[in-house]
C-alpha cells in the first residue's frame, strides 16, 4: 500500500509535530497549525521571506466572520465549503459566518496527513476531518475562555451557539465579533493539548450531515467566482501556445516569425527550454491581446523534428503491451497470495480474457492556463492547481529560481478531474514573462488542451481464472500493463514497494485489483508500457486505476458466474466472505451491493426481451480509502447493437456524511462520468499525435444521453470517505453486465460500441 | 474603434472587426463571466444574448455585434437575482460552476420565449451546452422551477392589475 495512505488507517492525524496557536492578530482572531515539513522542497520553503502571507486555517475577524482558508484545490467539489462546515461544527459558528479563502502555497497549508498541497484520490475529506474538526474545537476553547473572563463566570457553564458564546444562568451572552474586539484571547494549544481535545461525537452535530447552501455557489451563478483564466494584472499580455504534431518528444528545429510580425500588437515568439520536461517542442507567441496572441501563433511556421514518439500510434501502444504482458519477467507483482500456478493445475475450469480502454483526455471546460508575473525576487503564479507543492516546483524549474521564491496564487479550478496536479502550463507563462519582461497570461486553445492532455492512459489487462468444480473461484492471475502516471511525478513517497521486491510500483496504475473478494491464490502484476509512458505521458483521470481494473475484475467475476451457472449478484456475495485480510471491507461491500440490488429491483423486475440488468461492486479508490459502491445497471440493446442506457442505480457506503446534497451531486457526476467513459469517450494516437482536438471529435456525454441516475447513500457512522471518485468506476463494468445480460454479447474494450456489441451478439 | 451596447451600456472598444466578441467582453471589458471552452461553438460555456438570442460569443465577430442589444450573464439581472439564478442557487446546480454563466444564458433565452417548457423542450434547447461536471439534472430541475416561478410571478401580477 502506498506510504502516504498508511498514515491515515488507525487514530487521529498525527499532529505531534505541531502546535496550535490562537492569538489576536491585526484583523482579528487568527488560528492555525504551525507548519510541518513536508514533500518536496517544502522545508526549504519554510525559510521563505516574509513575503509570503501571513497564513492561518482561518481567522475571525471584528465583525464575527470566520474565514476559512482552504488547502485543497477546489475544482466544483465544494471542498472550501466543507472544511468551513467542519470547523464551524466545532467552532459553534453560525452558517451564515462562514468565509472561504483559497490558499498560496505557502507550507502551513499543506495536507496534515500528506504533508504537501494536493487534492486527489478523493482523499480531502477523510484526511482533513480530524485536524479541521481539532481547529474549530481549539477556537471554541479559546474563545470560551476568554467570554469566562469577561463575564466572570466559569468556563464550563457556557454554551456556544451561532457564533454567541452565552451564560444560561445569568443570561449574559457575548458574540465572536465582541470577544475578538475585547481582544482578551491568548492562548497556546501544546500538540498533547490539542490531541487531547474531546470532539463532538456524532449525535451531538448540528452542522455535519447538514446540507447547508454550499458558499461557493452564488458567484458561480452570476460569473463573479475567478477562475485562472479570469486573472488580470497590470501590465499584462498574452500567449497563445503553438505546439507540435507529436505528444511528446519532438523538438523545434526552427521558428519563421516573419508571418508574425505583422500581426497588430505581436511582440515576441518565444521558444521554450523546458528542463522541467513538462513539454516538448512548444513555442509561445506573445501578444498584446490573446486574440492577436491567437492570431500570431497561427502565423508563425515553425519546423519540427518529431522525435523518437512520431510514428507511434494507439496500435503499436497495444501491441506493446500485449507482448510485455506474454513475458515472464515483466513487472512486479502487487499482489501474490497463494501459488496460482499450482491451482491452476487442478481447476476444473480456467478462463482467460483480455480488457482494454482506450485513451481518455480530461478536458476539464476551462482550457489550461496560467499566468506568471516576476516581482522582485519572487515569481508570482495565478492558477487553478491541485498540486501547489510540486506545481510550484515545476515553476521555479522553468524560472531556473529556487522554489522558495514561487508564490502560487489558487483559484477556483474550472474543473480538475486529475489534470491540474499537473503544471505544463506554468512553463511557457514563465518562459514567455521572463522573454517579454510583463506578466503574461497563457491559455491553451482547446486543442492545444486536447492534444497535450496528461491523459488516462491506454490499459492492457489479461486475466486468467480457475474454477474448481463446485465453480468456486479458486485462483486468479491478473496482468495490467499501462503507462504509470504517478510515477511520472518522481517523487517517491508516491510509490509502492513490490511484492516480489523488484522495486517500486505505481499502485496507481492497479489499485482496485486488491479487491475484497476471497481469493486463495491471487496474483496482480503490474506492468509499465515504457513505450505508451514515453508516447503518452499519462496522468491521474478522476478514478485513475480503478476506472480500468474493476473494468476487469468486474467483468471478469461476472463471466465467471456464468461459466459456473449462477447468477452474478449471487456469486459476488459468496466471494464476500470477509475472510482474513477482508474482513470488515467485504462485509460493507456485500451490503452495499444488496442495496444497490433492492433498489433497482434487481432480480425481482421482470424485463422484455433485449433489455438487461448488470452488477458491479468496487472498493475504489484503494483498500485503505475505499468508499463502497455497487451499482445496477439497466440497458436495452438494439439487434444492431445500439445500448441504451435505461438507469443506473449507484449505492454507496461513505461512513459518515458531511453533507449529504453535495454527497449525491458528486457520486451523480461521478457516475456519469463513469458512464461517458464507458460510452462516449475514446481518444486515438496516430504518427505520435493525439487525432482528437476539439469536442466535435471528443465528446463527453450531453445531457439527452444522460440515463435516470438514483443514488443510495449508507452512512454507518464510520470514517467519512472521499466521493468524488469511487462511483466512476463501477459504471463501466455493470453496463458491459447489463449488455451481456440483455443479449449475450460480452464487450470487453472501452469504450463501448455498437459494432463491437454486434460483432460479439453474432460471435 | 466599433461602439456596442452592452448590458445596457455604450462602450467603445479597440478591436479588428474579425476579433471574437468573446474576447473583447473578456480581456477589453473586464467582464470575465462569459467563459473561454472551445473557440468552436461546440460546449457553449461563451453564451450571451444579442438581441435576446442566445449566441455563442466565441463565433461572433465583434463587427456583427455592433448595433445590437449584448447582454452577459453580468447583465442578466441588477442583482443576481433573475429566476434562473435563483434556482441556480436553490437546487445547488454548480460544482466547477465554468459552464454555468453559458446555461444560465442559454436556458434564459428558452424561458423569455417559452415560460412553460416541457423536458423534452428543455433537453433540446440545451444540449448544446456541455457541463463536463455532468450537474445536468440539477440544470433541468433548475430551469423547470425557473420557469414556474416565472409562470407565478406573472400571475400573481396579472391578479393584482388593477380592473
Amino acid at each position: 500500500m502506498n506510504t502516504h495512505v498508511k498514515k491515515i488507517s488507525g487514530e487521529p492525524a498525527d499532529l505531534s509535530r505541531r502546535s496550535f496557536l490562537v492569538g489576536t492578530a491585526a484583523a482579528g482572531l487568527a488560528l492555525g497549525y504551525s507548519a510541518v515539513p513536508g514533500l518536496l522542497g517544502a522545508d526549504q520553503a519554510l525559510a521563505a521571506p516574509a513575503k509570503f502571507d501571513p497564513s492561518v486555517w482561518y481567522s475571525i475577524g471584528s465583525d464575527g466572520l470566520v474565514t476559512v482558508t482552504c488547502g485543497k484545490a477546489d475544482m466544483g467539489q465544494h471542498i472550501a465549503s466543507t472544511m468551513a462546515q467542519i470547523v464551524s461544527e466545532e467552532l459553534g459558528s453560525s452558517w451564515k459566518d462562514m468565509r472561504v479563502q483559497l490558499a498560496s502555497n505557502d507550507p502551513k497549508f499543506n495536507d496534515p496527513v500528506l504533508g504537501a498541497q494536493i487534492t486527489g484520490g478523493s482523499w480531502s475529506t477523510m484526511m482533513n476531518f480530524d485536524a479541521m474538526s481539532r481547529a474549530g474545537a481549539a477556537g471554541r476553547i479559546a474563545l470560551t475562555q476568554a467570554a469566562a473572563t469577561i463575564m466572570g463566570v466559569p468556563a464550563g457553564e457556557l454554551v456556544v451557539r451561532d457564533s454567541t458564546v452565552s451564560h444560561p444562568k445569568s443570561k449574559k451572552s457575548m458574540s465572536f465579533a465582541d470577544i475578538v474586539k475585547s481582544g482578551k484571547i491568548t492562548k497556546t494549544f501544546t500538540p498533547d493539548e490539542l490531541k487531547a481535545i474531546k470532539l463532538k461525537t456524532p449525535d451531538q452535530y448540528t452542522m455535519v450531515g447538514v446540507s447547508v447552501p454550499q458558499l461557493d455557489i452564488p458567484p458561480k451563478s452570476n460569473g463573479t467566482a475567478k477562475y485562472g483564466i479570469d486573472v488580470n494584472l497590470p501590465g499584462m499580455v498574452y500567449g497563445a501556445v503553438v505546439t507540435p504534431p507529436v505528444r511528446f518528444g519532438a523538438t523545434v528545429k526552427s521558428v519563421d516569425d516573419s508571418a508574425a510580425k505583422k500581426v497588430p500588437g505581436f511582440i515576441k515568439a518565444v521558444t521554450l527550454d523546458d528542463k522541467t520536461g513538462s513539454t516538448t517542442g512548444w513555442v509561445v507567441a506573445v501578444a498584446n491581446t490573446y486574440a492577436n496572441a491567437k492570431k500570431a501563433a497561427g502565423a508563425l511556421k515553425v519546423a519540427y523534428d518529431g522525435g523518437p514518439n512520431a510514428k507511434l500510434s494507439s496500435e503499436s501502444l497495444l501491441e506493446e503491451a500485449k507482448r510485455l504482458q506474454k513475458l515472464d519477467d515483466s513487472g512486479q507483482f502487487f499482489v501474490k497470495d497463494g501459488d496460482t500456478a499450482a491451482a491452476f493445475g487442478t481447476a476444473a475450469k480456467v478462463l482467460e480474457a483480455e480488457y482494454t480502454t482506450s485513451i481518455n483526455i480530461h478536458a476539464p471546460l476551462e482550457p489550461m492556463n496560467a499566468t506568471a508575473e516576476f516581482k522582485g525576487d519572487i515569481l508570482n503564479i495565478y492558477s487553478g492547481n491541485q498540486f501547489a507543492t510540486r506545481s510550484g516546483a515545476i515553476a521555479a524549474g522553468a524560472a531556473g529560481i529556487d522554489p522558495k521564491f514561487v508564490v502560487m496564487h489558487q483559484m477556483w479550478l474550472g474543473g480538475g478531474f486529475g489534470r491540474r496536479l499537473d503544471a505544463d502550463m506554468m512553463v511557457p507563462a514563465v518562459q514567455a514573462a521572463k522573454a517579454v519582461g510583463k506578466p503574461v497570461k497563457v491559455i491553451y486553445s482547446r486543442e492545444n488542451d486536447m492534444t497535450m492532455d496528461y491523459s488516462r492512459p491506454l490499459t492492457f489487462q489479461k486475466v486468467k481464472a480457475g474454477l474448481d468444480g463446485d465453480g468456486k473461484l479458486i485462483a486468479l492471475n491478473h496482468d495490467v500493463v499501462s503507462a504509470w502516471p504517478t510515477q511520472r511525478w518522481g517523487i517517491p513517497d508516491f510509490l509502492s514497494p513490490s511484492v516480489d521486491k523488484k522495486g517500486p510500483l505505481d499502485a496507481f496504475t492497479v489499485n482496485g485489483a486488491d479487491f475484497f473478494y476471497s481469493v486463495p491464490n491471487h496474483n496482480v502484476r503490474a506492468i509499465k508500457n515504457e513505450m505508451a509512458h514515453n508516447a503518452t505521458p499519462s496522468g491521474q483521470l478522476r478514478s485513475v486505476a480503478p476506472g480500468w481494473t474493476f473494468w476487469a475484475v468486474e467483468s471478469m467475476i461476472d463471466e465467471l458466474a456464468h461459466a459456473a451457472g449462477k447468477d452474478p449478484a449471487e456469486y459476488r456475495i459468496s466471494l464476500l466472505d470477509g475472510k482474513g485480510k477482508n474482513d470488515g471491507g467485504a462485509q460493507r461491500l456485500r451490503s452495499t451491493l444488496l442495496a444497490a440490488m433492492g433498489m433497482a429491483g434487481y432480480g425481482t423486475v421482470k424485463l422484455p426481451k433485449g433489455e438487461g440488468m448488470g452488477v458491479a461492486c468496487v472498493s475504489s479508490q484503494e483498500r485503505a480509502t475505499a468508499s463502497w459502491t455497487a451499482c445496477v445497471a439497466h440497458v436495452a440493446v438494439s439487434p444492431s447493437g445500439e445500448v441504451k442506457v435505461k438507469k443506473l442505480t449507484v449505492a454507496t457506503d461513505v461512513g459518515m456524511q458531511v453533507h449529504p446534497d453535495n454527497i449525491r451531486a458528486q457520486v451523480e457526476g461521478a457516475a456519469l462520468w463513469g458512464l461517458s467513459l464507458a460510452m462516449y469517450e475514446k481518444a486515438t494516437l496516430k504518427d505520435g499525435g493525439i487525432e482528437q482536438t476539439n469536442f466535435d471529435t471528443y465528446t463527453p456525454l450531453r445531457m439527452s444521453q444522460m440515463p435516470e441516475v438514483a443514488v443510495n447513500v449508507i452512512a454507518n457512522g464510520e470514517k467519512p470517505t472521499g466521493v468524488g471518485e469511487p462511483a466512476v468506476t463501477v459504471i463501466a463494468p455493470a453496463l458491459g453486465n447489463a449488455i451481456f445480460n440483455a443479449c449475450g454479447a460480452r464487450v470487453r474494450a472501452l469504450p463501448i460500441t455498437a459494432e463491437a456489441v454486434k460483432a460479439s451478439m453474432k460471435a | 474603434m466599433p461602439n456596442l451596447n452592452i448590458n445596457g451600456r455604450n462602450m467603445s472598444v479597440e478591436a479588428a472587426g474579425d476579433t471574437p466578441l468573446l474576447w473583447v467582453i473578456r480581456e477589453q471589458l473586464q467582464m470575465t463571466g462569459t467563459k473561454f471552452g472551445c473557440g468552436a461553438g461546440l460546449c457553449g460555456a461563451c453564451t450571451i444574448h444579442v438581441n435576446g438570442e442566445a449566441v455563442r460569443s466565441c463565433q461572433t465577430p465583434v463587427s456583427e455585434a455592433v448595433g445590437k442589444k449584448i447582454t452577459t450573464i453580468e447583465g442578466l439581472s441588477a442583482k443576481s437575482d433573475h429566476p434562473l439564478q435563483k434556482a441556480w442557487i436553490l437546487e445547488q446546480v454548480p460544482q466547477c460552476g465554468y459552464c454555468q454563466s453559458g446555461q444560465i444564458m442559454q436556458a434564459a433565452s428558452l424561458l423569455s420565449k417559452n415560460s412553460n417548457p416541457t423536458k423534452e423542450e428543455v433537453v433540446a434547447h440545451m444540449d448544446g451546452n456541455l457541463c463536463r461536471c455532468m450537474t445536468y439534472s440539477r440544470i433541468q430541475k433548475a430551469i423547470l422551477r425557473a420557469a414556474a416561478d416565472m409562470r407565478t410571478a406573472s400571475n400573481a401580477g396579472t391578479e393584482r392589475r388593477p380592473t
